[in-house]
């Protein structure tokens, strides 16, 4: 019989030297493959599709692979605390825009609503980490709080579109400092901004431990409840700014907005390569997924592909992804 | 857990269920009467069936989120082979889904993979096919056909229908499975304790296997006669029958963890949730707003079970130095 802290101490140490090397390794693999992937789409969709490379069309794609970025990069932290999935992202961002627009409809003011939604967003997310912290199962957890999000946004909406009744926040939505839409400049900040949260940082530290080995983190004295706490919470900002600026872009908000946004974050958190164990992982593994299953969801949509055949591919690219990195994880052990 | 503490905690949870029964019987007379309980009934057969479907995936320790996309798939197979006749056609569709499921058990059980995350993507992917299957659109029996299918709605002993039979049959069939036959004891097995069940010799592939058969053949099963009493099947329809079906399990103390509960548990769950959805919908509620009800009632859920861990650790945790 060996104390749990001695047990986590031998952990700690005989993991540390090697695993460092091989966790860094396969970062660089999974960082190079997707951009390869991102290169080759990009060259056969810009060959093959003519309209693929128009202005209009590429705005709508960075756009959209900065909205399924910006929750994929909130998403990351919860899969590498060891977390798997939240999957109520989708929803928390469907009550956000729902809630922004009513604030706005109801003439609060454009600095007040976004503050009261970004905070609802984040005390939404707090709320589901503190479940998950103690030890509820997440999937199962943010499956239930997915149900309660969207009916509350029916709600708060009586189940039809509520229009913001004012142009203050079109900006949000339809600005381009730059010629860059502000979702990428946010996308982008928000890709360094959790980079350096994750490797840089002492929470980021926390965060990857408590994944890799939540009984030794423990043992070793770090709060593993907080990794999940504030990784949700991370994550519920994230869907508040992306359903905030889906609100302001329309103008509108509806109970059925971002269709299929839980799926494609997933497929970009597996795309990118991060490791559904925990401890191992990028936010910039999860920018470059979520890039990648935007490109393809463009490509598949301008040759017609109907949702069916869409939902499909995408379903099928989940699976295969979890089966193949499984594979390998296994190799390697 | 001993049989008497089992016993006792079926007691504490069948007594919550019959708390609500009396919450909504004291102002819904439909509660009561032949006609409301043959229809509380009939509106159990959906959630019912899936619930006893992933119940054995829970045991195993394992879980399936592609029922409702499994379901959707095969009402709207069951409605377009109509013509084979009415029972041929619920019959292809639920052999159509169960191998399926032994296929997506067989992957699972082979890689050792997490089936909360590969089953994510046969979520998605199952909703894809049964959009191609039914071309985007809802489809429907022939109107001229449509008596055909008046047969699944008859009203047999006074308060029951086809449905309703064909669920209580089910539930009797899996649990007579699970809790006296060898393969659905190796469900518990591995559910409860898979090193310790490898090492006495119990098979992984097998339990794993017949466990995501019963998931996928009965979601199938419920997706077909469902759509067939309506006569028509939506490749969008069964949406919300997974959250209703996990809080089914969940509050007849199927533990998510595996190993843990048993099918009386699953009705138990299954009408307490009944009690509580109908009642609801009774006093007003639009369906979106039942659908809240359900993941407030399943959040509920998932908190009780974390208190007596969480008072635990609250004991035993020593004073910060």
């Amino acid at each position: 019989m060996t104390t749990p802290v001695a047990d986590a101490i031998r952990h700690l140490d005989a993991a540390a030297p090697t695993d460092a090397r091989a966790v860094s390794r396969r970062r660089r693999i999974a960082i190079g493959a997707m951009l390869v992937a991102i290169a080759v789409l990009v060259g056969v969709a810009g060959a093959t599709t003519p309209s693929f490379l128009t202005f209009d069309n590429l705005l709508v794609v960075i756009r959209n692979a900065s909205i399924t970025g910006i929750v994929a990069l909130g998403m990351s932290f919860v899969t590498i605390s060891g977390n798997l999935f939240a999957l109520s992202a989708e929803e928390l961002a469907i009550l956000a825009a729902c809630v922004f627009a009513w604030l706005m409809h109801a003439g609060f003011g454009l600095a007040p609503s976004l503050g009261a939604t970004l905070l609802m967003t984040a005390a939404g997310g707090a709320v589901q980490g503190a479940i998950i912290a103690v030890g509820a199962d997440p999937i199962i957890t943010t499956l239930a709080f997915g149900a309660l999000f969207r009916g509350l946004a029916s709600l708060v909406t009586g189940n039809q579109n509520i229009e913001l009744g004012s142009r203050a926040a079109v900006w949000i939505g339809t600005g381009r400092p730059l010629g860059v839409p502000t979702q990428s400049w946010a996308f982008i900040l928000l890709t360094l901004a959790a980079w350096f949260a994750l490797d840089r940082t002492r929470f980021g530290r926390q965060v990857v431990l408590t994944g890799a080995n939540r009984a030794a983190a423990a043992a070793s004295g770090l709060r593993v409840g907080q990794a999940a706490l504030v990784g949700v919470t991370l994550l519920g900002i994230g869907c508040g700014l992306v359903g905030i600026s889906a609100a302001s872009q329309f103008g509108l908000a509806a109970a059925n907005l971002f269709g299929g946004l839980d799926i494609d974050v997933v497929a970009a958190i597996l795309v990118g390569g991060i490791a559904l164990a925990g401890g191992q992982g990028s936010p910039i593994q999860a920018a470059l997924g979520a890039t990648f299953i935007a490109l393809m969801q463009n490509f598949m949509l301008l040759h017609d592909l109907s949702t069916g055949v869409r939902m499909v591919v995408v379903g099928c690219l989940v699976a295969a992804a979890t089966c193949a990195f499984h594979v390998m994880q296994q190799r390697r052990a | 857990m001993s049989r008497r503490a089992a016993l006792r905690d079926l007691g504490v949870r069948a007594a919550f269920m019959l708390a609500v029964y009396l919450a909504f019987a004291w102002r819904l007379p439909s509660y009561y009467s032949v006609n409301g309980i043959a229809a509380l009934l009939d509106g159990a057969v959906l959630t019912g069936l899936v619930a006893a479907g992933i119940g054995a995936t829970m045991l195993a320790g394992e879980f399936d989120l592609s029922v409702g996309s499994l379901a959707a798939v095969a009402g709207v197979i069951a409605i377009k082979l109509f013509g084979l006749g009415l029972v041929p056609a619920i019959v292809v569709a639920t052999a159509a889904s169960a191998a399926f499921g032994a296929l997506q058990g067989l992957v699972i059980g082979v890689l050792g993979i997490n089936s909360l995350v590969f089953t994510i993507g046969t979520l998605i992917g199952l909703r894809g096919v049964a959009l191609i299957v039914a071309q985007q659109n809802t489809v429907t029996v022939p109107i001229d056909q449509l008596a055909d299918t008046d047969a699944i709605s008859l009203r047999l002993l006074g308060v029951f229908s086809p449905l309703s039979l064909i669920l209580l049959a089910v539930l009797v069939l899996v649990g007579l499975f699970l809790g006296y036959t060898r393969w659905g004891r190796e469900i518990y097995a591995i559910g409860g304790g898979r090193n310790e069940a490898r090492a006495a010799g119990v098979p992984l592939l097998r339990p794993i296997v017949i466990a995501f058969t019963l998931s996928a053949g009965l979601a199938g099963l419920a997706g077909a006669l469902l759509s067939m009493r309506s006569g028509s099947a939506s490749p969008l329809g069964f949406d919300t029958v997974l959250l209703a079906a996990v809080t089914t399990c969940l509050i007849g103390g199927i533990a998510l963890s595996g190993g843990r509960g048993n099918v009386l548990g699953i009705a138990v769950g299954l009408f307490t949730l009944r009690f509580f959805i109908t009642g609801v919908a009774s006093l007003g509620a639009p369906y979106w707003l039942q659908n809240l009800a359900t993941g407030g009632l399943l959040i509920l859920v998932i908190a009780v079970q974390l208190l007596p861990g969480l008072l635990r650790r609250a004991g035993t945790q020593p004073s910060a130095a």
